[in-house]
């Protein structure tokens, strides 16, 4: 895959003390507009985006700045308006196509799964597809079985397209940049949970690299290694479990491909233990390469197996207080974790 | 339905074992947990348990002989079957196998279908709480040592390899994982037990300052007969051996002192090591110090010149990444965290030695902090001993004998570390500032490097950084 052109990187994990705090959606949107201003390729298409200005108001007030011609309302028609999208990007275009759900990406499927991340490939180098699509993944809230999709257990299995799951503003801001700007496909998965999460971002400009995995809270008994909006779970969990003389060191992906596999297995040499948590599906799963790759790695240094919490296999249930206790949550964390380090 | 009871595999290496004794006579009642044998292995004499109720039926094989691991040595007729009732039909060489159709053995033979913890950790996702229940029910079962379950042994990687490390016989290790597995805290208590809380590991290394002209130790010789497998010292009383007129006593090795031995000889041999020395102007840290350690004395806080080394030794590495990485064979591994290793010295009249205490990510403490963890640290070296992690995971290390008026010496780069810190003493010298001759306070220091991965200016270069900490100490304290 072609590269990445990062002008600006703030390798470091942790926006400064003292910034303000805006909300995730705010977060996305700083980020799409900026690359628009700076880029006249970029444009930003979907279901509600312009009028509406975005079905969960992410794209609010962009239509006013950038005109009907760069924020474009599509019919609802996911397949049409990606495969138009990708043919822009294959032209020269830098489309940012917005999914309402990633739910609704699985009539797309052909041109997303099928075009996009095979087109360099198959055109011998002709084509790149410099294109993002983003919008709403996992569990909203009371969804059902079939707006509930987390995607990246069907969609990590597709080489050639990379996979961004931030689990708060900051990194939503940086790495939605480097999506922007990267020119390979690239799948932002965003959570309907977290848009009205605040977090500091700072206002100076900067960028966040793909496949380099932060250390989001340090501890000596045991890696729990997740991405998204788990992520902020594992914390919980990990504060809880600290009461118990459990020490967690949380990791925080960010993205699932590339994926860092380096700052895991550092950690686990450290650790010898490790818990994978992942939303999606557990059969054929990201979280379940993550953990087979961790035991290639670190076969000798590892005290057990390791343990993955994830989403039950079944479908989405309606009912809240069973969807609550399908997804990866606090006390299902706390239990893998206690097992994985024997004090269950 | 009878119950063959078989040659149990105690070692890892064992191939064979001897019936030493047997604790029962046929027709004997025994209930599960009933010792009934010892066992004489490769390595030790251990006591073997039966895991059925039930009366002895046969005894095969007779005290004083060896038989390899897995023959059939007794039976037991279980429940109200009678001892006539037995067969002498071969079985499938496991302590616990038990033909198709009996009841559940309690504990599976590795491979055996069952609700062991074998067979959960090779089902996919512990993905709910049903499944993870049952790693749990087994671990209820009373701890047993891993050689009891099936004549295979249940180690988890890092143990077998800790173990390996520690120089711990896993045979004399009984499991507290799930069905018995030797987990990490067993061989961590087992090594702990023994007294052999040395930087054993890979990771945790010990080492020794070498001070220049030392006279090579007198020549001890051993003392024909006398083992040095114990870590007692033992005294070969008034024996005169060895080299004509000299009168020695053979001391044996301790673990520590093996492993001291071992890494240090491994260390010396194998990494090309130079020294670089340099000389700080310490006069601006001895004040900054005195008026720190007053305002902080209702706290209880007292910090040491050593407390700032470590400190400017770890931010310095933010320039220098080189001076904080690993030679690994075919490429440098240069690590994102800074652990600080402080070399501490054992008391000579509980037998001496030294280990490195680890201060982690020390480039993110506080000299306080740092200063509480070295103390606690040191303290708990010379009382307890150090577990496994503390000693582990260093990735420069620092060895001062400042304390002790030595003004400069060199020391053996602590493996896999790329670099170490000699530190002399801070003393008042004669020295020229601004031009005239005043009285200032200095200390030398001198790097060991291995030059696989550090080249003399990139070492020069990090002295630089060194000294404009110290000699800028308020730095240390941002």
């Amino acid at each position: 895959m072609s590269g990445t052109s990062i002008e600006a990187v703030i390798p470091s994990a942790e926006p400064a003390a003292g910034v303000r705090e805006i909300e995730f959606r705010d977060a996305l949107r700083e980020a799409m507009s900026e690359e628009m201003r700076r880029d006249a390729r970029v444009f930003l298409i979907g279901e509600e985006v312009a009028q509406y200005h975005g079905a969960y108001k992410v794209s609010r007030g962009m239509v006013d700045e950038f005109g009907e011609r760069r924020i474009i309302d599509t019919p609802i028609s996911e397949s049409g308006f990606a495969g138009m999208a990708i043919g822009a990007a294959m032209l020269g275009l830098r489309p940012i196509v917005e999914f309402m759900s990633w739910s609704f990406s699985l009539v797309a499927a052909d041109p997303i799964l099928n075009n996009a991340p095979k087109m360099l490939y198959m055109s011998g180098g002709q084509f790149g597809c410099p294109i993002v699509f983003r919008g709403n993944d996992g569990a909203g809230g009371q969804l059902g079985s079939t707006h509930s999709w987390s995607v990246e257990g069907l969609y990590s299995n597709v080489p050639g397209v990379k996979i961004v799951i931030p689990s708060c503003p900051y990194d939503a801001k940086g790495l939605l940049k480097t999506a922007i700007r990267d020119d390979d496909p690239v799948f932002f998965l965003e959570s309907e949970r977290m848009l009205a999460m605040k977090g500091p971002v700072p206002e100076t400009e900067y960028l966040i690299p793909f496949g380099q995995a932060v250390v989001r809270r340090a501890g000596r008994d045991c890696t729990i290694a997740s991405w998204g909006r788990p992520v902020n779970f594992c914390l919980e969990a990990a504060e809880a479990l600290a009461k118990d003389g459990i020490d967690c060191e949380v990791i925080d992906l960010r993205t699932i491909r590339p994926l860092d596999l380096e700052t895991v297995v550092r950690s686990v040499r450290r650790t010898n233990c490790c818990v994978v948590v992942d939303q999606s599906w557990s059969f054929g799963s990201p979280g379940g390469e993550l953990a087979a790759q961790v035991h290639a790695a670190c076969f000798d240094d590892l005290d057990n197996f390791v343990h993955r919490v994830h989403s039950a296999d079944v479908p989405t249930p309606y009912a809240s207080e069973l969807e609550q206790e399908y997804l990866p949550n606090v006390r299902r964390i706390c239990e893998a974790v206690r097992h994985a380090t024997y004090r269950a | 339905m009878p119950v063959d009871v078989t040659m149990p595999r105690l070692s890892d290496t064992m191939e064979a074992g001897t019936v030493v004794r047997w604790h029962v006579k046929e027709g004997d009642e025994v209930s599960s947990g009933k010792v009934v044998a010892d066992i004489e292995t490769d390595k030790a004499t251990m006591e073997m348990q039966v895991y059925d109720d039930g009366r002895i039926a046969r005894i095969l094989v007779p005290e004083g002989k060896s038989v390899p691991v897995g023959t059939k040595i007794a039976e037991i007729a279980v429940q109200d079957e009678s001892a006539a009732n037995t067969s002498a039909e071969p079985m499938v060489p496991t302590v616990l196998a038990e033909p198709p159709g009996a009841v559940p053995p309690r504990v599976a033979p590795p491979g055996a279908p069952g609700p062991g913890p074998a067979r959960v950790a090779g089902e996919a996702p512990l993905s709910n709480a049903e499944s993870r229940r049952k790693p749990h029910e087994a671990e209820s079962l009373a701890p047993q040592t891993a050689a009891q379950v099936g004549g295979g042994m249940r180690v988890s990687p890092v143990a077998r390899r800790m173990a390996e490390e520690l120089s711990v016989d896993l045979a004399q290790v009984r499991g507290s994982g799930p069905a018995g597995r030797i987990i990490k805290r067993d061989i961590e208590a087992a090594a702990e037990m023994r007294g052999a809380q040395v930087g054993g590991t890979s990771h945790g290394a010990t080492t020794v300052p070498t001070a220049p002209g030392t006279a090579p130790p007198t020549p001890i010789a051993r003392v024909p007969g006398a083992g040095l497998a114990s870590p007692v010292v033992q005294r070969a009383m008034g024996a005169s051996v060895g080299q004509p007129g000299i009168q020695s006593v053979e001391m044996a090795l301790s673990t520590m002192r093996q492993t001291i031995a071992r890494r240090l000889v491994e260390s010396k041999t194998t990494i090309p090591h130079y020294q670089v020395s340099m000389t700080f102007d310490m006069d601006s840290i001895v004040a900054l110090r005195e008026t720190l350690n007053a305002e902080l004395v209702p706290a209880g806080v007292k910090l040491s010149l050593n407390d700032f080394i470590v400190r400017a030794c770890a931010l310095a590495m933010a320039r220098h990444p080189f001076v904080n990485a690993s030679f690994a064979d075919d490429r440098i591994l240069v690590h994102q965290t800074v652990n600080v290793g402080v070399a501490v010295a054992l008391d000579e009249e509980k037998g001496g030695g030294l280990l490195v205490a680890t201060i982690r990510d020390a480039d993110r403490k506080s000299l306080r902090q740092i200063s509480a963890e070295t103390k606690a640290l040191s303290e708990k070296a010379r009382t307890k001993g150090l577990s496994i992690e503390e000693m582990s995971d260093s990735t420069f290390t620092i060895s001062n004998l400042g304390m002790f008026g030595v003004e400069h010496f060199t020391a053996i780069i602590n493996p896999p570390n790329s670099a170490i810190l000699a530190c002399g003493a801070a003393v008042q010298r004669p020295v020229v500032r601004n031009g005239s001759l005043a009285v200032g306070w200095e200390m030398t220091a001198t790097l060991s490097l291995d030059h696989r991965v550090i080249d003399g200016a990139m070492a020069a270069r990090y002295l630089q950084s060194l000294k404009h900490l110290m000699e800028h100490p308020t730095l240390l304290l941002v």
